[in-house]
């Protein structure tokens, strides 16, 4: 039984099954650290407060888990923010605990103070100050249920170091209430799931859209349904593994760099099937050009969804996985329609992933990235940093599952990639890890080989250099007049030194010839490993549907 | 727009202000009280009706989050 605050929060981390938080001490959460020096709860000392969030969030997003940072108050805290707002943005469950100044010196401007529940008001699904270590236990069963409940999400839990040194009175622990983990939000109605199916029975060109909704362990169910339709079916970023491996129907990502078939068959569509996605304007780019005079069925855990970006004609408002099977059901319950001459159609509306034509003897970012995904195992975990090799690899990965790919896709915060591989390689250790970054963002989160190092994380980098901040650059050169303000990174250091100065495993690579041989050798590499790609500074990412605009406005190449 | 709520959280109260300022709306009236761990509140609003709607949908968030919160 837990004697102070302290042990009481790493008591109620063992109850919730955590095995792992990621973090970094300092004052006031001090006594936090003290009671994690001799429980069972393993805490990795990352070297910024915001790897922890990126980390925490790799961690949950490639197992389906509550992942957990901590950091302490003042500016521990307000570093944990982006990552915070990152897990919002996406749906993702993590509890961050937070250390905050003493009791008696909230409100007093004190050293490391900050009113952190006020600022991550907006960045969480709810945050709590306990100010009575009594309430410690009942507050992170809270935490924990919330973070998963429903439409899944970060919550913080802010504790004064006082409260964390109080001495516990166990007659006056705030009990807990029983924990609902299978509050999973409301049950899709019957008329609604056959409103949705006679909708589709009488559409002739019919396309789902996936989005991260199935995360939710619906992702079976996604491909069981549209095997049964023969539907053509594209995917959002945050839903990259949905499709089953070899699936001719999957179209591929959608939206601004999306694959050409998946956004022309969702402007020829007669119906779309919107399933725990949001309407990004991403994906949508003009909303009130897409999907005109289109039906829309939408399901979504989260009823504000509905309607916010694109009005629905049906809504089914539940969780993802039941609400498939409902549809299953309903379908088999009678006539089963069949869309495959239109799968066929829309396939052909694709083509080649259009590429800017690079001399063959300088090295490609995209030939890269062929290359590496033509050899990397097909149960990787690969997780991506913001920018121009986010949107290759994403037009390119073909995960096993979605729970095998991890990228910041609603807020894009650079320096999310390679933190996040770390956290995914401690939530699942048994399978090969590789984080593809840019040159921009690995600079952002640099002191993390050192976590590498500590750990011996098996974490594989692939860094593509362009020696630039290569979206930006790109949309300088298309949409303002090719002044590259701020873009050119031509001055970056010799990254495999830094990698061989923490003791990383590192390779080189700047020009096609042997690449093959290179990739495979730091595949294959044990332990953690860099690889340094010295691409071509200005291939640009196609093809490419500028912001605010329709798929008729497509390009594939500069004009 | 005119809402009547009941809240657990009392600084769900400031929250929703908060995001009628950034959604371009004035809040024209707020009542609110507080008891035994229950806030309700009144909140009346003026703006575009995309802002008003888009300011709906997010309080809406906020209450289905406290429900989750009550259920958890």
């Amino acid at each position: 039984m837990a004697q102070n605050g302290a042990l009481a929060v790493v008591e109620a981390l063992e109850r919730e099954g955590v095995d792992v938080i990621f973090g970094y001490p300092g004052g006031a959460i001090m006594p936090l650290y003290d009671a994690l020096y001799e429980h069972r709860v393993r805490h990795i000392l990352v070297r910024h407060e915001a790897a922890a969030s990126f980390a925490a969030s790799g961690y949950a997003r490639t197992t389906g888990r509550v992942g957990v940072c901590c950091a302490t108050s003042g500016p521990g805290a307000t570093n944990l923010v982006t990552g915070l707002l990152d897990a919002m943005m996406d749906s993702v469950p993590m509890v961050a605990i937070t250390g905050q100044v003493r009791s008696e010196l909230m409100g007093t401007d004190g050293f490391q103070e900050a009113d952190v529940c006020a600022i991550t008001q907006s960045v969480t699904k709810r945050n709590m100050l306990v100010t009575d270590a009594a309430d410690i236990a009942a507050t992170l069963a809270e935490a924990f249920a919330l973070a998963l409940a429903g439409r899944p999400g970060p919550v913080l839990v802010d504790i004064p170091s006082d409260v964390l040194k109080a001495k516990l009175d166990h007659d006056a622990v705030t009990p807990e209430k029983p924990p609902a983990r299978h509050n999973k939000g409301p049950r899709v109605s019957d008329a609604a799931v056959h409103d949705a199916v006679a909708r589709v029975r009488s559409a002739r060109r019919p396309v789902a859209i996936i989005g991260g909704g199935v995360r939710a362990d619906a992702v079976e169910a996604y491909r069981a349904l549209v095997s049964m339709l023969g539907l053509p079916h594209a995917a959002t970023i945050n839903a990259l593994g949905a499709a089953a491996p070899g699936d001719a129907n999957y179209l591929g990502m959608l939206g601004m760099h999306g694959l050409k078939a998946a956004n022309k068959a969702v402007q020829r569509a007669d119906l779309i099937l919107a399933l725990g996605m949001r309407f990004d304007d991403r994906v949508t780019g003009k909303p009130d050009r897409f999907a005109r005079d289109t039906v829309v069925v939408h399901a979504d855990i989260d009823a504000t969804e509905f309607g916010k970006i694109i009005a629905a004609d049906v809504t089914l408002h539940g969780d993802l996985r039941p609400t498939l099977e409902a549809l299953a059901a309903a379908f088999a319950g009678g006539h089963v329609p069949r869309f495959d001459d239109w799968a066929t159609e829309a396939r052909l509306l694709g083509g080649a992933l259009p590429s800017d034509n690079v001399a063959a003897h300088v090295l490609s970012a995209t030939d890269v990235l062929d290359r590496f995904f033509a050899a990397a195992p097909d149960d990787a975990i690969v997780t991506t940093d913001v920018g121009q090799h986010q949107m290759w690899a994403a037009q390119r990965a073909r995960p096993s599952h979605p729970r095998n790919y991890a990228t910041s896709a609603g807020l894009g915060a650079m320096g999310f990639g390679f933190p996040a591989a770390v956290g995914a390689a401690f939530g699942r250790p048994a399978v090969p890890v590789f984080a593809i970054v840019g040159d921009g963002g690995f600079q952002m989160c640099l002191p993390e080989l050192a976590t590498l190092r500590r750990y011996n994380v098996p974490v594989k980098i692939l860094l593509i250099d362009n020696q630039n901040l290569g979206m930006v650059r790109q949309w300088q050169e298309l949409f303002f007049s090719e002044r590259y303000s701020a873009t050119n990174l031509a001055d970056n250091p010799d990254f495999a030194a830094i990698g061989e100065a923490y003791g990383i495993t590192t390779f080189r690579l700047d020009s096609p010839d042997g690449a093959d041989e290179v990739i495979e050798h730091f595949i294959a590499a044990r332990g953690p490993a860099l690889l340094h790609a010295a691409c071509h500074p200005t291939e640009n990412v196609w093809p490419m549907i500028p912001a605010g605009m329709t798929v008729d406005d497509l390009m594939e190449a500069r004009t | 727009m005119t809402c009547d709520l009941t809240l657990r959280d009392a600084r769900s109260v400031a929250r929703i202000v908060n995001l009628a300022h950034r959604f371009n709306c004035r809040c024209t009236r707020i009542e609110a009280s507080s008891s035994a761990g229950t806030t309700t509140a009144f909140f009346a609003f003026d703006g575009p009706a995309v802002a008003l709607a888009r300011l709906r949908a997010q309080i809406e968030r906020i209450v289905a989050n406290e429900r989750a919160e009550g259920a958890a």
